[in-house]
């Protein structure tokens, strides 16, 4: 409970949807530094998740803590400086990928305030991150779909907060901007939490790997752990063979297919 | 890209500039324009009419088209919805009710109408602001909230105007009927501070909170996640909307579609950028209820017409337009 590289902590957090849908009680830390992958099928919690660690979703029950401050009550600008957020679906607007990548800049900025030189280059820096640098002036819903989302990853990393919390930040993006994006994350040293679809891409890059189901934790630990053939085909529904990657030797699971 | 719309709004403003010179030229009297400005006129009665009654209309007109236009905008950005103008929040039926009751209670007043209409606006979006944060406190969802108590309180204060008309004297009725219809007659001097005022007030808000109106207009999830105190700005931002379209309403009666129109005819032609679209809209509703005025008072001479009603045929005309060429290139 006291340990100091706890970065961000959901005590016993409960919450239920308008729909009857409950997420909880759910108790676990994420660890400074590490990348987490939140896995589990449609509808098992993950966006409502992350969202209540993003405080846009408060608990009925149970709270969750940021460096064992009670996230409810900082103060939201100071909230932003820490914690960054990537919802799923953004709706297109009449925006350039300069001024999204300003949006992310805000939480450090009092109202009268321009961006610096240093402010430029750290945008600069975010749009070489996600290969969009030469798109800075573009308006976003004249780029095709991963090219928005790598927009939208630069402005959480343009953001410079330490806990990151994507809502499936690979959706959208080509093979080679998944792996390059989750390589980036890796070697940032921030704190990620981001849900997956993609079990395999999940087990490459994250540390640890937290598994729902209908709201409830099912399995947290690392990739060996949680990626259990039995847990797997009760999340998932389909049987499945779990071994390992000729890469790295990290998990691989291949699902059997349907056939009818 | 920045001194490309820079460019835009010094064109916009050129235009506003031409637009204000030219209208002061014209009227039912010649007036000796150049002379009177540089102060070497002599006859009192010019002087008169110009800085009494031209000079002030023209410039309540410019200021009343810029302050609906952007309330329009600034609706349409915080509503998420291209549909969204100060009609649709309650405010001109409220101003209208207020102007009803003054009228009726005290018809020899002559400040008693911008007085009563100003009380009822912002009575009502005070109301609708309420209802909305009540219903979304139990869980609605905030937007479409907000417009549906900004149409329950709209139809509500009609009704009650409609029906406090219905019994009234018809002298009585003729005034609010002419009133709601809308004009720029009774300008004076006061309105055009109060308005000026409003209207500075509302673009140095929206400069300097032009980055949390992005989120804003993006999505509340979005502006929360970036620290933006949503409930706080959005609540600014519609009391000086508030403001400005009672004080429209007060001094010039319903003056509808400047807030709808004018946005739109902004974001065809400069796109939809924040800053572009508030200043835009801005400048475009000042040229435009600039020029409607002029037609209004000079068509039929001496005789004025509503201005209300030429702002209508133009909004219902502009749509009509518009939904013809969206359906041209599916044919």
């Amino acid at each position: 409970m006291t340990d100091t590289s706890v970065l961000l902590q959901c005590q016993q957090v409960q919450l239920q949807l308008p729909g009857g849908f409950v997420l909880g009680p759910l108790s676990f830390a994420l660890t400074a530094g590490k990348i987490y992958g939140l896995l589990g099928a449609n509808g098992a919690g993950k966006s409502t998740l992350l969202q209540l660690l993003a405080a846009l979703k408060s608990p009925d029950q149970g709270q969750v803590l940021l460096q064992q401050q009670p996230l409810q009550q900082l103060e939201p600008r100071a909230r932003a400086r820490q914690l960054a957020y990537l919802s799923q679906q953004q709706p297109p607007t009449d925006m350039t990928v300069q001024q999204l990548l300003q949006l992310g800049l805000m939480p450090h900025k009092a109202l009268w305030q321009a961006d610096s030189r240093a402010d430029k280059a750290a945008m600069e820096a975010a749009l070489r991150q996600v290969g969009l640098a030469a798109k800075a002036s573009a308006l976003l819903r004249h780029l095709s779909g991963g090219e928005q989302q790598r927009a939208h990853l630069a402005r959480v990393l343009v953001q410079q907060a330490g806990v990151l919390l994507l809502d499936e930040p690979v959706n959208h993006l080509d093979i080679r901007y998944q792996h390059q994006l989750l390589a980036t994350l890796r070697g940032s040293g921030l704190t990620v939490l981001a849900s997956f679809h993609d079990i395999n891409l999940a087990a490459a890059y994250c540390d640890e790997l937290l598994m729902l189901q209908h709201g409830q934790l099912m399995a947290a630990g690392t990739p060996a752990q949680v990626l259990q053939p039995q847990l797997l085909e009760q999340v998932y529904g389909r049987p499945c063979l779990v071994d390992q990657s000729p890469f790295e030797q990290h998990c691989r699971v291949t699902f059997a297919p349907e056939r009818r | 890209m920045i001194r490309h719309r820079l460019l835009q709004m010094l064109l916009l403003a050129g235009a506003l500039a031409v637009s204000v010179l030219t209208a002061l030229q014209i009227g039912v009297v010649d007036l000796p324009l150049w002379s009177l400005l540089t102060g070497q006129a002599t006859d009192p009665l010019p002087q008169q009419i110009f800085w009494q009654l031209r000079l002030p209309r023209v410039l309540l007109a410019g200021l009343a088209g810029a302050a609906l236009a952007l309330c329009g905008a600034l609706l349409q950005l915080l509503s998420r919805n291209e549909l969204a103008d100060p009609y649709l929040f309650g405010v001109v039926s409220g101003a209208a009710l207020g102007a009803t009751i003054s009228s009726l209670l005290f018809p020899a007043l002559a400040l008693a109408l911008p007085a009563a209409a100003f009380a009822g606006a912002l009575i009502a979006i005070l109301l609708v602001l309420t209802l909305a944060q009540r219903a979304t406190a139990q869980g609605m969802q905030s937007l479409s909230t907000l417009l549906l108590t900004g149409l329950a309180v709209s139809f509500c204060a009609s009704a009650i105007a409609s029906l406090l008309l219905y019994q009234a004297d018809s002298f009585a009725a003729n005034r609010i009927i002419f009133w709601l219809m809308g004009s720029l007659s009774h300008a004076d001097w006061l309105a055009v501070q109060l308005l000026a005022v409003s209207l500075v007030i509302t673009l140095l808000v929206c400069s300097l909170g032009r980055r949390q109106l992005m989120a804003l207009a993006w999505s509340d999830d979005m502006a929360k996640s970036l620290g933006v105190a949503v409930a706080r700005w959005r609540l600014l931002l519609l009391l000086l909307c508030a403001l400005l379209t009672a004080v429209v309403v007060a001094y010039c009666g319903g003056i509808g579609f400047v807030g709808l129109m004018i946005p739109h005819l902004i974001r065809l032609m400069f796109g939809g950028q924040i800053l572009t679209l508030l200043f835009g809209s801005a400048l475009g509703g000042a040229i435009f209820l600039i020029w409607v005025d002029t037609v209004a008072r000079s068509a039929l001479a001496p005789q004025e017409l509503p201005i209300g009603i030429l702002t209508a045929l133009c909004g219902s005309a502009f749509f009509l337009l518009l939904l013809s060429r969206r359906r041209s290139p599916n044919e």
